[in-house]
């Protein structure tokens, strides 16, 4: 036979009792993966967690296929589901995936993408995925970090001092009421010279151990001002670029209105003209054949085929919902994502009124 | 998260000697602090590493199921991630057609294997034919 083999996991739906529920276990052991190495205790978890299911096979080779990353069969899983699970169901699984990622802390960042792409294949919106997180584990979904960025390992690994710094404090700290106490015995029983020199000793160490701090403080004052001083000009340097972006699209956009206005002025029934028989050449072949043509049209949210005039209804919209400067409330982060969203936007349409 | 790889244009399995070329090379200030820090220490590129191939598998994934201008998406990883929606590749439908192939080839199977023998048998024959006939040496 030409065909390829049937892989494993094909083989277990194939012998499962409800292929939905093999699918859910394959896509819960690759969010427990994703979590850290798999122990006794992660998979008495997923065992525990999964004990309604009937899919009627080991668990095993799941857990192996899992661990491999096999995007075929990880791909073959999210498609069941799709089919599958709907509603209440839908939300129940993502419940599931939500407590194997986050019960026992903040999920790893591959789970927190691991997470919302779930959320998004079967069709829970942002909105409705956050409330169904903050119930199910009691703290808000928050955004994940980004490690291609520099603040985002300056800032934990800041985090990890301080937590170093903290426990070997209270080290210290004990050992040193232990030795005070010790020296009080000591005393009691020695002569008052040697209770002296003994107290001497202690003085200059306590000042000792008292600059050692002092510095241990400059350093880090010192650390953190860098560190402000390198954010400030980073933010800096990302206002300008969003300032600057936000200035070539309304350039763009005061350019598109003028024309606009120009083909209005040189009459309608042209362009109703015009539509028609777009729209006409889009019956005679209804696949697009160029995939780019597919691909912009996807980015406007159409389907191939679509007209002039659907294409510029669709791209008045679009570009109104995410113009930057809607979002100028909420920070540079979202105005620059909502500009580059915009950016590949109009691309597009671009793209589709030179061709067409 | 950024794809500092495909910013750089490099591979993401490039070795440091390439990495420090590229970064040297590279003319945004920010995005070469950024990539300085990330990738030239190696506990912190281990876990870029980790997350850059699981952002990659879920980019591949989101372009197979049509899910790249999902809201989750777009408005994150979505820029450097995104694979371009390439043809419908159902992994269902495909795995249906070969189940499909494999029933046919089963049905079809108890006539084949007559023909089979009735192939072998005359092979046979011919054999001892030939052994009868041809004079011995």
């Amino acid at each position: 036979m030409t065909a390829a083999r049937f892989s494993t996991f094909e083989l277990l739906l194939l012998q499962s009792r409800d292929q939905a529920d093999s699918a859910a276990l394959l896509l819960l052991a690759w969010v427990l993966t994703q979590q850290g190495p798999v122990g006794e205790a992660e998979r008495a978890q997923l065992v525990s967690l999964t004990g309604a299911f009937r899919h009627g096979h080991a668990l095993e080779p799941l857990l192996e296929i899992a661990a491999s990353q096999d995007l075929g069969a990880i791909q073959l899983a999210a498609e069941v589901l799709q089919k599958e699970l709907h509603g209440d169901t839908a939300r129940a699984f993502l419940r599931l995936a939500v407590t194997l990622a986050a019960e026992h802390g903040e999920p790893t960042l591959a789970n927190h993408h691991v997470l919302r792409f779930l959320a998004d294949l079967l069709g829970v919106s942002p909105p409705e995925f956050a409330e169904l997180y903050a119930s199910q584990v009691g703290r808000a979904l928050r955004e994940p970090g980004d490690p291609s960025r520099q603040d985002y390992w300056q800032r934990r690994e800041q985090r990890a001092r301080d937590r170093r710094r903290e426990t070997a404090g209270e080290e210290k700290r004990q050992q040193y009421t232990q030795e005070q106490a010790d020296k009080r015995d000591r005393a009691e029983t020695e002569s008052p010279r040697a209770t002296r020199t003994e107290a001497r000793r202690q003085a200059r160490e306590e000042r000792a151990e008292a600059k050692r701090q002092r510095q241990q403080e400059k350093e880090q004052a010192k650390a953190r001002q860098q560190a402000e001083r390198d954010a400030e000009k980073r933010r800096q340097q990302a206002r300008r670029e969003a300032e600057k972006q936000r200035q070539r699209a309304e350039r763009e956009q005061a350019r598109r209105r003028r024309e606009d206005e120009r083909a209005q002025r040189r009459g309608g029934h042209r362009e109703q003209r015009r539509d028609d028989e777009s729209a006409h050449r889009a019956h005679e072949r209804p696949a697009a054949p160029d995939p780019r043509i597919r691909s912009a049209l996807t980015v406007l949210g159409l389907e191939p085929g679509a007209s002039r005039g659907e294409i510029r209804k669709a791209y008045r919209r679009l570009a109104q919902a995410h113009h930057p400067d809607r979002f100028h409330q909420e920070g540079e982060a979202i105005v620059a994502s909502a500009s580059r969203r915009f950016q590949r936007i109009r691309r597009a349409y671009d793209f589709l009124m030179k061709v067409s | 998260m950024r794809d500092l790889y495909q910013r750089l244009h490099l591979s993401p399995d490039a070795d440091e000697a390439a990495l420090a070329k590229a970064i040297a090379r590279c003319e945004h200030s920010a995005l070469k602090a950024d990539a300085a820090t990330v990738l030239q220490a190696d506990s912190r590129r281990a876990e870029y590493d980790a997350l850059h191939d699981t952002l990659s598998d879920i980019g591949r994934l989101r372009a197979r199921l049509g899910l790249t201008h999902a809201p989750y998406w777009r408005a994150g990883p979505a820029d450097d991630f995104s694979l371009p929606p390439g043809p419908p590749g159902s992994r269902f439908e495909e795995w249906m057609q070969r189940l499909n192939l494999a029933a046919r080839a089963h049905n079809r199977r108890p006539g084949r294997r007559g023909a089979l023998i009735v192939l072998w048998l005359a092979t046979l024959a011919g054999g001892a034919m030939l052994g009868r006939y041809l004079p011995p040496f």
